[in-house]
């Protein structure tokens, strides 16, 4: 059954609890940045911090101020990009709808960080059992250890304001509606974020604002050339190795069958350049 | 073997240049799909130990994806002239490289068919050419983007992957057939030795490849070979 977090944007207060209780339990290291001239710590979330609160000052329609706060994090696409491009099947959708990369399959080989339609993915340092360091693939996998045991995601837990909230896919849709219907009379343009282009996410929104007030992308999907790529050029491509195989077989077979003599063009010489060439 | 071939008279076809050039075009061509395989597809995962490694795998195929442009240059620079040559003759197609190709398939599977004479390269060597030419420019081009991404919007990285993929495929079929068709095909095996010692036996020049050794016995740089068969 399909699980997911729904991220309520207009309660959030923007403490980062969520940022501090995942970097906490992923036990994931720090990553400091320069003052960018915000309150906002990363531009995105990265290999290093699966989690980014993003603040924004927004002007509303009528000219009035608002803080417009959203964690932001992988958004466990139904139809996920970086699951399609992987060449290692190192990204997977487990049984509970979420997105996990195993990194001692992962090659760091880019592919994921360059087709997820949310930026999302990015390499960073990776320590195996063995001590041995290398760039791979890292991002929110939705505590997917914590879920599988029958606990929320540490992000939902830490929420002091249950702007973070896990559960079935259902009920979390159930809940944004009734959820909505609150917002809206705040916020005339309240939405539910659950993109139909990636066959739904099992991170969605209840937006105040239209996604692209958030630089949310409208409508996200899995890269057309990622279709191509994977859906059509590779299983072509491995198709014509074994046509071009098969026809030199083949040639190879009716020539010994029927052209024994191994002579060319109706002429004598071809043969005797075959032996030639045995020299 | 036939002792009287031993002595049989051969016609320079290939420089130096252009056979090194070929030869470490080719290796080049391999050691990039071998080191890019475990990529393609994770049943050759057992090669990343044998390169040591993804990181050192990637490193080998951008050592060898310069490899693979040099040739080029080498022959540009080294026989201008066989370039020249090689360039003008697979742009010029006229009818009888597409009678040829119609021709090619009762020849390839056979070994019998009736052919007009042809180029110093035949339209298959032609077609061949054109289609790894193609593969290459695809290759190179997506490839110079993929190895530097941070260069290009993301809808042109996304989109190398699959012209790089393409690219690939659509070359190795293409050089199976290159392949088989120099080493494996009993017709045109002599072509090989024109890629190894730069020479061929001027029988098949004149077999193979009719208008060129009609222009070199015209030049007098070679003597007309008797009509030593009987076959129509």
């Amino acid at each position: 059954m399909a699980y997911a977090k729904l991220v309520d944007v207009t309660i959030c207060t923007g403490c980062r609890g969520c940022m501090v209780a995942c970097k906490n339990w992923n036990d994931l290291p720090v990553d400091t940045r320069d003052y960018q001239g915000s309150y906002q710590s990363h531009d995105k979330p990265n290999g290093k911090t699966w989690n980014v609160l993003q603040m924004k000052e927004y002007e509303n329609q009528s000219g009035g101020f608002e803080w417009l706060f959203r964690h932001q994090a992988c958004m466990h696409c139904e139809e996920a990009a970086c699951v399609k491009v992987c060449p290692e099947v190192a990204i997977t959708t487990t049984d509970m709808g979420n997105v996990v990369i195993d990194q001692e399959k992962c090659v760091g080989c880019t592919y994921c960080v360059q087709n997820c339609p949310f930026g999302i993915v990015e390499l960073a340092e990776y320590v195996n059992a063995d001590g041995e360091k290398a760039e791979r693939a890292q991002k929110c996998d939705m505590c997917n250890d914590r879920i599988h045991e029958g606990l929320e995601p540490a992000c939902a837990v830490t929420c002091p304001l249950d702007a973070i909230v896990f559960g079935t896919k259902e009920e979390m849709l159930e809940l944004a509606k009734e959820r909505l219907e609150e917002a809206k009379l705040t916020y005339p343009d309240a939405q539910i974020y659950d993109p139909p282009g990636v066959d739904g996410t099992n991170m969605i929104y209840l937006l105040a604002h239209p996604p692209e007030v958030y630089d949310l992308p409208p409508n996200p999907k899995v890269p057309t050339s990622a279709v191509v790529w994977k859906d059509y050029a590779q299983p072509l491509g491995k198709a014509l190795l074994g046509v071009t195989t098969m026809a030199v077989f083949t040639g190879f077979i009716t020539n010994k069958l029927f052209n024994k003599e191994g002579h060319g063009h109706d002429t004598e010489e071809g043969g005797e350049i075959n032996e030639e060439t045995k020299q | 073997m036939k002792k009287q071939n031993s002595n049989e008279s051969t016609v320079k076809r290939f420089s130096k240049a252009f056979i090194i050039s070929h030869w470490v075009n080719a290796f080049a061509f391999f050691a990039l799909y071998i080191t890019a395989l475990p990529l393609y597809t994770d049943f050759f995962n057992w090669l990343y130990p044998v390169f040591g490694g993804p990181e050192m795998a990637r490193l080998l195929h951008r050592i060898f994806a310069v490899l693979f442009i040099v040739p080029l240059f080498l022959l540009i620079i080294f026989d201008f002239a066989g370039f020249k040559n090689w360039a003008k003759n697979i742009l010029k197609w006229e009818k009888k490289d597409f009678q040829f190709l119609m021709a090619f398939p009762k020849e390839f599977f056979l070994g019998k068919s009736k052919v007009p004479k042809q180029d110093f390269f035949n339209a298959g060597e032609k077609l061949n050419s054109l289609l790894t030419i193609m593969c290459t420019l695809m290759l190179i081009g997506s490839g110079f983007v993929m190895w530097f991404p941070g260069a290009f919007a993301s809808g042109v990285v996304q989109w190398a992957y699959p012209i790089h993929n393409i690219g690939f495929g659509l070359a190795l079929a293409v050089v199976v057939g290159h392949i088989f068709l120099s080493i494996g095909h009993p017709n045109s095996k002599a072509s090989m030795r024109g890629m190894t010692k730069g020479d061929v036996p001027i029988s098949y020049a004149k077999e193979h490849h009719g208008v060129w050794y009609d222009e070199m016995v015209k030049k007098g740089e070679i003597k007309e070979e008797k009509d030593k068969s009987k076959g129509a």
